[in-house]
């Protein structure tokens, strides 16, 4: 069942002007209910004003955007309550902390919803929880926390709205490895805790190819490619003549099958890699 | 792109575009000297045409310029409205109750229009639609220099708008974007009483000012490690060039202008007092 469904979608920044672009041509896009969904692209191939349209903050030029069936433009007055059903964290989230204390800021979202106290301070628990933020540091000030932290903080506090879909459009960006772990780990942790809905927009095949259950491959405004994560990476060839690529890994197996070597299925993660790589070595 | 697509700034590729910043900040003057030259029905006419021709040559489209007369609206419809009402003089058209109109008033109204008219348009064509910024900012310091006698810090002035300028799309798509995701936390910034938009504006003011004070100090690091001292000594990237066709323009201007004051020597039509 479709979660999200985009039907003809067109985006035309700053229409009318010399600097009229189109980010959106003719997309159409169903995200399943449940998985985890991966949006890859280059930088501009119209990712991030995608993403935007899911919750509502930008309205598209045409076309419609279907979140369980109906349109959120249908009444344009309660597009907030489409917020807080999709939340989006957008790029460099640590960038929009404001409050005093961390755990204010992460019951920013909650406060907006009009939920009682009790139940916000329950949530800004749980949330930190899930990001993994330890209890001491809510009462510091967002601003004292390292960057992986803020990060996480920021994270918190769309995850503590408790939306039907999260939205994340490069969560990892600009994060040390260690940092990008913990925010993977963050990921898998709120799908078992929550089992709902994730979109992740990313750069790095090697994140999509961990947690990803399906991915969108964008290319200058359209869907260039989609299907699951096996099928997406199984077209190296196609994925590479756009520029993009397959994850390291899926890359060093697919030469070796190219030198002679027999493998039957491609693995896109090294944990899959591993016992295949073993079997071969015997 | 977005250092270029705020302000008015139009681009094309035009006469007047490929003018030399310098020049078109004394033409823009001296369009404003010639404006106030004009004193009778001739030389309005011939104003009004002159800002026809400079719109023609200039490449911007009609809709673009009359959003810079937006904002003047209320101020065109008042001194209109005072001339019409307030000016007395010898022919009276209308009466009714205290109210009079005379044939000078309306004459002087319908020249007072088009002095503010074309005033906007004619600087904004020479200034802000055919030239960036930053470019202004350049001819401004190349015109001011010689100040630096005085010891006026003429340099630094223009350094502080160009960087004041140059931050101005950054900074407006860095509240944008924190605007966007506080909304995406479900922030309201539309409705409600005054005090509550007020209150609303804290989640999106401190992110921002936090982010404008740390690009500054990235910005006066990054511009000390590449020595920057000031303005002695330094060299421009882009060195202006003066070339014919800025000073035709320059004398075509002043020829105008002397049209004008010739035009009301001989003095044609209706005067204006």
């Amino acid at each position: 069942m479709a979660k999200i469904r985009l039907e003809k979608i067109n985006y035309v920044y700053s229409p009318g002007t010399p600097f009229e672009t189109r980010a959106l041509r003719d997309v159409d896009l169903e995200i399943k209910e449940g998985i985890v969904t991966g949006i890859i692209g280059h930088t501009g191939s119209g990712k991030s004003t995608m993403v935007m349209l899911l919750n509502g903050l930008e309205k598209p030029t045409s076309g419609r955007v279907l979140l369980d069936g109906v349109d959120i433009w249908e009444k344009p007055k309660e597009i907030s309550k489409v917020r807080f059903r999709v939340g989006l964290v957008m790029q460099y989230p640590e960038y929009q902390l404001f409050e005093e204390t961390v755990a204010k800021d992460i019951a920013f979202g909650p406060r907006n919803m009009g939920l009682s106290e009790e139940e916000i301070a329950a949530r800004v628990r749980e949330a930190a929880g899930i990001v993994g933020l330890a209890p001491e540091l809510l009462e510091k000030s967002p601003f004292e926390l390292s960057g992986g932290e803020k990060r996480r903080a920021a994270i918190a506090g769309i995850i503590a709205m408790k939306p039907e879909v999260l939205v994340l459009d490069e969560p990892a960006a600009g994060l040390d490895p260690a940092g990008r772990e913990r925010i993977l780990a963050t990921i898998r942790k709120y799908r078992e805790q929550t089992g709902g809905t994730v979109i992740i927009v990313s750069h790095s095949m090697e994140d999509m190819a961990e947690i990803c259950d399906e991915i969108v491959v964008m290319l200058e405004g359209s869907i260039f490619m989609s299907g699951s994560t096996a099928e997406v990476f199984s077209k190296a060839g196609e994925l590479r003549r756009i520029g993009l690529d397959v994850p390291e890994i899926t890359g060093l197996m697919l030469k070796l099958r190219d030198m002679g070597v027999e493998i039957d299925t491609i693995p896109y993660t090294v944990s899959d890699a591993v016992p295949k790589l073993m079997k071969l070595l015997k | 792109m977005n250092n270029i697509s705020f302000g008015q700034y139009y681009p094309a590729d035009s006469l007047i575009h490929s003018l030399d910043a310098r020049f078109k900040v004394i033409c823009a003057f001296l369009y404003i000297v010639c404006s106030f030259l004009c004193k009778n029905i001739l030389s309005f006419a011939a104003l009004l045409a002159s800002a026809v021709i400079l719109v023609a040559v200039s490449g911007i489209p009609m809709r673009i310029l009359l959003r810079a007369l937006r904002p003047i609206i209320f101020i065109l419809l008042f001194t209109v409205v005072i001339n019409m009402f307030w000016t007395t003089g010898e022919t009276l058209l209308f009466s009714w109750w205290k109210i009079r109109v005379y044939y000078e008033g309306i004459m002087n109204a319908l020249f007072i229009a088009v002095r503010i008219v074309v005033l906007i348009i004619g600087t904004s064509i020479f200034m802000t639609y055919t030239t960036t910024p930053i470019a202004l900012t350049d001819a401004l310091e190349s015109l001011l220099s010689p100040l630096k006698v005085v010891k006026a810090p003429v340099h630094e002035f223009a350094m502080m708008i160009t960087i004041a300028l140059r931050f101005i799309p950054t900074l407006t798509e860095e509240t944008n974007r924190i605007m966007a995701a506080q909304k995406a936390r479900g922030a309201d910034f539309t409705s409600g009483s005054v005090f509550k938009r007020a209150r609303a504006l804290i989640p999106v003011l401190v992110p921002l000012f936090v982010s404008a004070f740390r690009r500054a100090d990235e910005l006066a690091t990054a511009m000390e490690c590449r020595c920057y001292h000031g303005g002695e000594g330094r060299t421009r990237l882009n060195v202006p060039h003066c070339r014919p066709r800025d000073f035709v323009m320059l004398f075509v201007i002043i020829a105008f202008g002397a049209g004008l004051i010739l035009i009301n020597i001989y003095g044609v039509g209706y005067t204006m007092k």
